[in-house]
């Protein structure tokens, strides 16, 4: 019976699921620093310029977490789960580390694993400064079909006169690996399988990025969305993708809906692009 | 009547042939059919069975010399060297079937069946009742234009895709018994709508036309029936308030009904080519040349159209065509020869006989109810090749009400067991594929009251309306 099968393939690959836009909003923003007095100010007056697009009407309401002492952090877990912010803005390298290069710091370790709320991991001050604007954001995932949070969220820091790239990277060693197990069963055509096996992975990603970006203009976003899904290695893609386009804020998910760690490809990502605010989710 | 007309049964034989050679050849078409019916059990294709009964039949044909070996003169008088097993099968029925199926085949690679499909799914904003009664017509008419089987893979295969993504489930087991009935009242539409239909059709000469317009009538009704009968024995209701129904319009609203679709061109080529298939279908008899060519001829020039854009692969195309199935009928025309040379179908035409001399009334009743009875255990192929050609040597003329009976009875005998029809065999296995237990015995608990329902129409439709 594999017309039956056939045709159940056709009618599965036609039921996409539906994107719902919706307004996020980022009103009570917490932001942890290790600096005081003046460098803390100034630090505090180049975020709140770099996330303009977050103040509505009525203004976001800021407060400053301190995380200059090793004794600082469990306060600071209680402060954040008794009294949860919208996001929480944290400069990499934060205690436990003597440089930001290889690890995103003790705070920020604790705050993306022990809480739900997004975290925005800044560059480290000492290495480079905020960009003036979220103009150019780009979501990075391999999971972008149904992330109905994610894209919102994304949506949600992208300047109107901006551009949102949505980009899709599929791991090209797992594609190998299974294109080389179907070489060597003698029943599926190895040509056919790899031609039919790439154009699917990489169709359902593409044809998610066209719903959101239908949604998004409905839903009134002005800004460009432009799409980017390929075959590859994950960390090389993901990093060409955001030095090419000048990012200013790279948005991923970090959780699977079954663990609170970090998954596999979020903590090299997030040590990796550390030239770049990451909105970790 | 019966005096009259035996004669010229016999004479099909072309010569006398003793009564214990007549048996033992009868012998060989019980175990066929008895085979046929424990296909399942034999774990042996159609086209196995029946081909290895044609060999034994040709082998013992030769021995008894039975079989008419020698030349045979064409029109103009040329001798042509033919193997007596070639004439042997109706190659326009063959024509019709190879042609009709690789035309739907690949009239189906341009996504216009799920595209219909999908946007009848839409439409019916995923309420449970409006999707019964879209998924039945679509089935009815599906069967019609293609045929029941690719019928019921497009419109199963989507029941169960779609009814999963409602949170359904539980309706599963009716919404698919319920299109698998369809099918074989779908397949009564058209003159190439079923085999049965094509082989009974082209032997007593009736057009597609005229088939058309006397079988619509009842199955619209049949179609109507069988729906109001479904929503009620599986309790398949309509949606009952607004939340409902936004909530299931939004789930349904998730289908790209264009997904499908690789290339608008050949989407709309499909679509034009479609038509003009039916229209040509429809007026092949009036056609000049075409009507001379046949039915086969159309089928089979179609689906080259179609194949000119897969070209380069066409092989592939080759592939997808049920090659079982066209074995199947060419093995089970060789072994109906033998069996006409052998004076089976003459011992068989006698009983014939005895049921049409029931009657005006009577006989062409008995003919339905038992050409049903038969196709619900074994194929109805078989029967209807047997009974057209009975009827034909029996000089059946073609108005007869006794065609009808053959047509409805083999055709709607399908819905009394699962393995009465290729449709309901399939019907089955999606069931099952759905992880859903379905006994023989389940079905036709379930099914009977549909093919009572049916059965009484026919006849009542057959009796007051064909005759």
């Amino acid at each position: 019976m594999t017309q039956i099968d056939q045709f159940e393939s056709v009618f599965r690959a036609a039921d996409k699921p539906v994107p719902h836009p919706e307004e996020v909003r980022f009103e009570r923003i917490l932001f942890v620093t290790g600096r005081s007095g003046e460098a803390r100010e100034s630090r505090l007056d180049a975020l709140r310029s770099y996330l303009a697009v977050l103040e509505t009407d009525r203004g976001a309401h800021w407060t400053i977490g301190t995380a200059e002492s090793p004794t600082d952090l469990p306060v600071l877990l209680k402060e954040v789960e008794e009294s949860p912010p919208d996001l929480i803005c944290a400069d990499r390298g934060l205690q436990g580390v003597v440089s930001s290069m290889h690890a995103l710091g003790t705070v920020l370790e604790c705050l993306t694993q022990a809480t739900d709320v997004p975290v925005l991991v800044l560059p480290h001050p000492d290495e480079r400064q905020l960009p003036a604007t979220t103009t150019r954001v780009m979501v990075l995932t391999d999971h972008l079909t149904g992330d109905d949070r994610l894209v919102n969220c994304a949506a949600a820091f992208t300047a109107p006169d901006g551009r949102l790239t949505l980009s899709h990277v599929e791991d090209a060693a797992t594609f190998r690996r299974y294109v080389d197990l179907i070489s060597r069963i003698p029943e599926i055509d190895t040509d056919l399988a790899e031609e039919t096996l790439r154009r699917q992975v990489l169709k359902e990603p593409a044809d998610a990025i066209d719903s959101w970006r239908s949604a998004l203009k409905e839903a009134g976003h002005g800004f460009d969305i432009e799409s980017v899904v390929l075959l590859g290695h994950h960390l090389d893609e993901h990093r060409r993708l955001v030095e090419e386009r000048e990012t200013d804020l790279v948005v991923m998910n970090t959780k699977d809906d079954d663990q609170l760690a970090m998954h596999g490809l979020a903590h090299p990502l997030a040590v990796e692009l550390r030239d770049v605010p990451l909105l970790m989710l | 009547m019966t005096t009259t007309l035996l004669p010229a049964l016999l004479s099909a034989g072309h010569g006398a042939v003793p009564l214990s050679t007549t048996l033992l050849f009868t012998g060989l078409l019980v175990s066929m059919i008895v085979c046929l019916a424990l296909e399942e059990v034999l774990h042996a294709k159609k086209s196995v069975i029946v081909g290895a009964h044609a060999v034994v039949c040709l082998l013992l044909g030769a021995a008894f010399h039975l079989l008419p070996f020698g030349p045979i003169e064409n029109v103009f008088g040329e001798k042509l060297n033919i193997p007596v097993y070639i004439p042997a099968i109706d190659w326009g029925v063959i024509a019709i079937i190879l042609g009709s199926s690789l035309f739907v085949d690949l009239t189906s690679k341009s996504g216009l069946f799920t595209w219909i499909a999908l946007k009848l799914t839409k439409a019916s904003g995923g309420d449970p009742r409006k999707l019964l009664w879209a998924y039945g017509l679509m089935t009815v008419i599906f069967s019609a234009v293609l045929n029941n089987v690719t019928a019921m893979i497009i419109v199963g295969s989507l029941t169960g895709v779609s009814l999963k993504r409602l949170g359904r489930e539980r309706l599963l087991l009716g919404f698919l018994l319920v299109e698998g009935l369809l099918t074989n009242i779908g397949g009564l539409l058209t003159l190439i709508s079923s085999v049965p239909n094509i082989i009974v059709g082209r032997a007593a000469g009736i057009s597609f036309m005229k088939f058309f317009v006397a079988a619509a009538p009842f199955v619209v009704v049949a179609t109507i029936l069988t729906l109001l009968l479904g929503a009620k024995l599986f309790g398949i209701h309509g949606l009952r308030d607004q939340e409902e129904r936004d909530e299931a319009a939004e789930k349904v609203a998730g289908f790209d009904e264009n997904d499908g679709i690789e290339s608008p061109g050949f989407f709309w080529f499909g679509v034009a080519m479609l038509v003009l298939f039916i229209i040509t279908v429809a007026t092949c008899s009036v056609l000049p040349w075409v009507s001379d060519l046949g039915l086969g001829f159309v089928a089979l020039a179609f689906a080259l159209i179609m194949l000119l854009r897969f070209k380069s692969e066409a092989d592939r195309h080759y592939q997808a065509l049920d090659w079982d199935l066209l074995a199947f009928f060419a093995a089970l025309f060789v072994v109906i020869h033998v069996m006409e040379h052998a004076q089976v179908l003459a011992l068989i035409g006698q009983g014939v006989e005895k049921i049409i001399g029931l009657g005006d009334i009577g006989g062409p009743a008995s003919v339905l109810v038992a050409s049903a009875g038969f196709s619900s255990v074994t194929d109805n192929i078989p029967l209807a090749a047997m009974l057209a050609k009975i009827l034909q040597g029996l000089g059946t003329p073609a108005d007869s009400a006794l065609w009808w009976a053959v047509v409805f009875g083999a055709n709607l005998g399908g819905n009394l067991t699962p393995i009465g029809s290729a449709s309901s065999l399939v019907a089955v296995t999606i069931i099952h594929r759905q992880g859903l237990k379905l006994s023989f015995a389940q079905f036709v608990k379930h099914a009977l009251p549909f093919a009572l329902l049916q059965l009484a129409v026919a006849v009542v439709y057959v009796l007051l309306v064909l005759r």
